[in-house]
């Protein structure tokens, strides 16, 4: 049992330190791979963080990154995203444990800093390592500090409902429709696209640096064990609801915990063959879809619920 | 600059006392027993490594989040309330009469209070006059004759205490309605205890660690009549509040829930939160919302901080309140003037610790004296606090003094006016020298079955140079405070029950 509007700052804490991630790394792979003149990676990832009309504007990769990561107009900005999270954070002081909060807060002073700025420019490589190692730490804090109960678990499905739907928008901007007719097809670009969504070494333990577009897609869609791929996601999203459902109202979570259920075993049951036919798209147009759908369950379910039904009688 | 000993010659060019007294020197310039050991300590460490715990000081303050947001035209920035490294010292057996004093005088504050809003038989006997307390900004007539549980109204308290010229602690102010500060009491502990851990062990300091569970108590024992295991909540204006670290720091600490008013949802009388898990009953509210925010249909219509029909849940023994709405009616400014009568009057003992002299603008012949010596006064608003509304004489200018008096002879039941006390003075490390600044001290006292008063407490540094004005809107920073346990005494010696 918490306050309903602890787990609702909770969740959206994991949500935008997922998403202050996820903008970090494309924002690193992008200005690596611009240093090759060649490869469409930073194409891809442009399409896949929204900004690609940045290109027609005749801005440097440098200069997006920068906007990405520093721009505070930028509502997907990494500074937005860390100081939202940190917003939320401070909601909920009282629940999360002090490693949890001066890990983020550490992270919010330090892209904050009158000094980021000429930090970015003289070394930006060097400064979104450090952004991302600092999430890193903050995700290992809540790990191995806050108690795996009701609060932790709103806070884990942030972040999975999150991740499912990044990774489902940057495969869509790799080869589905987002691509526009023009997949990515050289090597170095592949291996850009699986440096973003940080698959590269765990996918060549698996199918060596055999880089081939069924095989990435295959390996972030449906991989059981890789952390990042959408498979994962939606079975952590599965547990985590169905933990939920035993904390208490059983009926009132039902709904969630249901559509994450049909989500992961259309997963489960699908594979490359079946949407090679059809392509990927669809598939990837589902998982948004139905990460939306959890989503606005899980609000109805445990944070904007009625109060008539709960009321007395 | 002398980059060793920067304590050596005491009384040299280095930390020059004043007038007032000093908490670490006498007059003869000798340091003062129950200050040797920090003083060696000190003249041991270069002004390079004060400098440098002081830094680290401050990092961890600011890490932590003990801040309060500045917001500036195109970014807001996060500063922390200034903190000095130096602890101020106080014997043990100058506390124990501070304590039994402070004892003493909520035990009457709160009688006066049940009394009040019950059958104002002092306003009857004449010992305070009535229309000075029903007429009281901070008195509430919803509160007639309602059942409090221990008669206890004031429930957290925080008075403000100053040591005179003559050394003598002396109450400036009660605060009944939210103190707040003691969540930098705790933080100023810590940090002491990581700049000199050694001084610390060796000097017997009573603990204070124990204030969230003897708060939590406190809570607990408002409640227990009638529910056997009391959900406790902490009430917060929300995260823009300056105290909002305050709260979530007590909320966490106590394990309970910190809401804000859109949390709670009053139905039939009954106060409930709203769960993940639907509707949970709630049976103690610990706010940190003023009395005018906490319910919109009983109070102040404008506000949003609080819960609709609280007041009425309250009102019908639903729910507990704690401090209870009204309570700030027994710390008003005109009010304090009677305290040494009230503790007389329902206690019949003299009381342990004395008021600063206070003259009444509302009597006649007070304000004739108070306007012929406005150069040598302090002028307080009765309803106003933190430092705003006031006119301390000696620092202001002829202009000052005289627009001042305007506003004292356009309504003069309106102010009190004090002496000018020069407030001791501590060590402070202000700009990698030592120097004297002045203090006040902050102790917290808590009532519910019992009345507890915290072993330590918020020494207040009016950080300008000779200012007189310790309030943090005003510029004023914090220090910890060691209550000694007294020669022999092991530490845990006094301390609150196990």
């Amino acid at each position: 049992m918490m306050l309903a509007r602890v787990a609702d700052s909770l969740y959206w804490m994991g949500r935008y330190i997922e998403r202050a991630e996820h903008v970090s790394r494309l924002s690193d792979v992008m200005l690596t791979a611009s240093l090759d003149a060649t490869g469409d990676a930073p194409r891809a990832a442009r399409t896949a963080l929204g900004a690609s009309e940045d290109i027609d504007e005749g801005k440097t990769a440098v200069d997006v990154a920068l906007g990405l990561i520093l721009d505070r107009e930028d509502p997907g900005s990494v500074i937005v995203s860390v100081a939202r999270a940190r917003e939320n954070a401070r909601q909920v002081r009282d629940q999360i444990t002090s490693e949890t909060w001066e890990r983020l807060n550490l992270l919010f002073l330090r892209i904050t800093s009158p000094d980021a700025k000429r930090q970015f420019d003289q070394r930006a490589v060097t400064f979104l390592h450090e952004v991302i190692s600092d999430l890193h730490l903050f995700k290992g804090a809540v790990d191995s500090t806050m108690s795996h109960g009701e609060g932790w678990r709103f806070l884990m499905l942030g972040i999975y409902l999150e991740r499912a739907q990044l990774i489902a928008r940057l495969l869509d901007a790799s080869f589905g429709e987002a691509a526009q007719g023009s997949p990515l097809s050289d090597h170095l670009s592949q291996m850009g696209l699986l440096r973003m969504a940080c698959a590269l070494e765990p996918y060549l333990r698996v199918y060596t640096a055999d880089i081939q577009p069924r095989l990435i897609q295959e390996f972030l869609l449906f991989n059981e064990d890789f952390p990042r791929s959408i498979r994962f996601s939606t079975a952590r999203i599965e547990e985590h609801l169905r933990a939920l459902a035993g904390h208490g109202n059983v009926q009132a979570s039902g709904a969630p915990e249901r559509l994450a259920g049909r989500l992961s075993s259309r997963l489960h049951f699908a594979d490359l063959e079946e949407t090679a036919t059809s392509g990927a798209g669809g598939l990837l147009a589902t998982v948004s879809q139905d990460c939306g759908r959890i989503h606005e369950a899980i609000y109805g379910a445990f944070v904007a619920y009625p109060l008539e039904q709960h009321l007395p009688t | 600059m002398n980059d060793r000993d920067p304590l050596d010659r005491p009384l040299s060019a280095a930390y020059r006392p004043g007038v007032a007294y000093d908490e670490m020197y006498d007059k003869d310039a000798s340091v003062r027993a129950h200050y040797a050991a920090l003083q060696s300590r000190i003249s041991t460490l270069g002004a390079g490594e004060l400098a440098d715990r002081q830094k680290t000081l401050e990092q961890s303050f600011l890490l932590q989040g003990i801040t309060f947001t500045v917001y500036g035209a195109e970014t807001s920035t996060e500063q922390i309330i200034p903190t000095d490294l130096f602890p101020r010292i106080i014997p043990a057996a100058e506390w124990a009469k501070i304590e039994a004093g402070l004892s003493q005088r909520l035990q009457a504050l709160n009688l006066f209070l049940a009394d009040i809003y019950g059958d104002q038989i002092i306003l009857k006997d004449g010992v305070v006059p009535r229309d000075l307390v029903l007429g009281a900004p901070a008195y509430r007539r919803e509160m007639q004759g309602l059942y409090v549980p221990h008669k206890a109204y004031a429930n957290v308290c925080g008075s403000d205490l100053i040591r005179n010229e003559a050394g003598e602690f002396v109450v400036l102010e009660d605060n009944l309605r939210v103190p707040s500060g003691v969540s930098y009491m705790l933080a100023n502990r810590d940090a002491a205890k990581r700049t000199f851990p050694g001084t610390y062990r060796t000097s017997g300091v009573r603990s204070i660690e124990r204030y969230p569970d003897m708060l939590l108590a406190t809570l607990k024992s408002l409640a227990a009549e009638w529910r056997p295991n009391p959900q406790v909540v902490v009430l917060t204006p929300g995260v823009y509040n300056s105290a909002y670290y305050e709260h979530a720091y007590l909320a966490r600490l106590m394990g309970a829930p910190l809401v804000e008013g859109r949390d709670l949802v009053v139905h039939d009388n009954l106060v409930y939160m709203r769960t993940t898990v639907g509707l949970k009953r709630v049976d103690v509210i610990y706010r940190r919302v003023d009395d005018d925010y906490i319910d919109h249909l009983t109070f102040r219509r404008d506000s949003a901080l609080g819960a609709a029909g609280l007041f009425n849940a309250y009102r019908a023994g639903n729910v507990v309140i704690a401090n209870a709405p009204g309570a700030g009616v027994a710390d008003d400014k005109a009010v304090y003037a009677y305290v040494p009568e009230i503790i007389r009057y329902y206690l019949d003992q003299e009381p342990i610790l004395s008021n600063v002299e206070t003259y009444l603008c509302r009597e006649q012949k007070q304000l004739g004296y108070v306007l012929d010596n406005l150069d040598r006064l302090v002028i307080k608003a009765v309803g106003a606090s933190g430092g705003y509304g006031m006119l301390v004489g000696p620092h202001a200018s002829a202009q000052e003094r005289s627009d001042f008096a305007q506003q004292l002879k356009a309504d003069p039941s309106n102010y009190i006016a004090q002496p000018t006390i020069q407030l001791s003075t501590a060590p402070c490390l202000v700009d990698g020298a030592i120097e004297p600044r002045h203090v006040d001290l902050r102790p917290f006292i808590l009532c519910g079955d019992k009345i507890v008063v915290t072993p330590g407490a918020l020494t207040r540094v009016a950080l300008k140079r000779g200012s007189l004005v310790v309030n943090s809107s005003q510029g004023g920073g914090s220090k910890d405070t060691w209550v000694l346990t007294g020669e022999n005494e092991t530490a845990a010696a006094g301390d609150l029950p196990a």
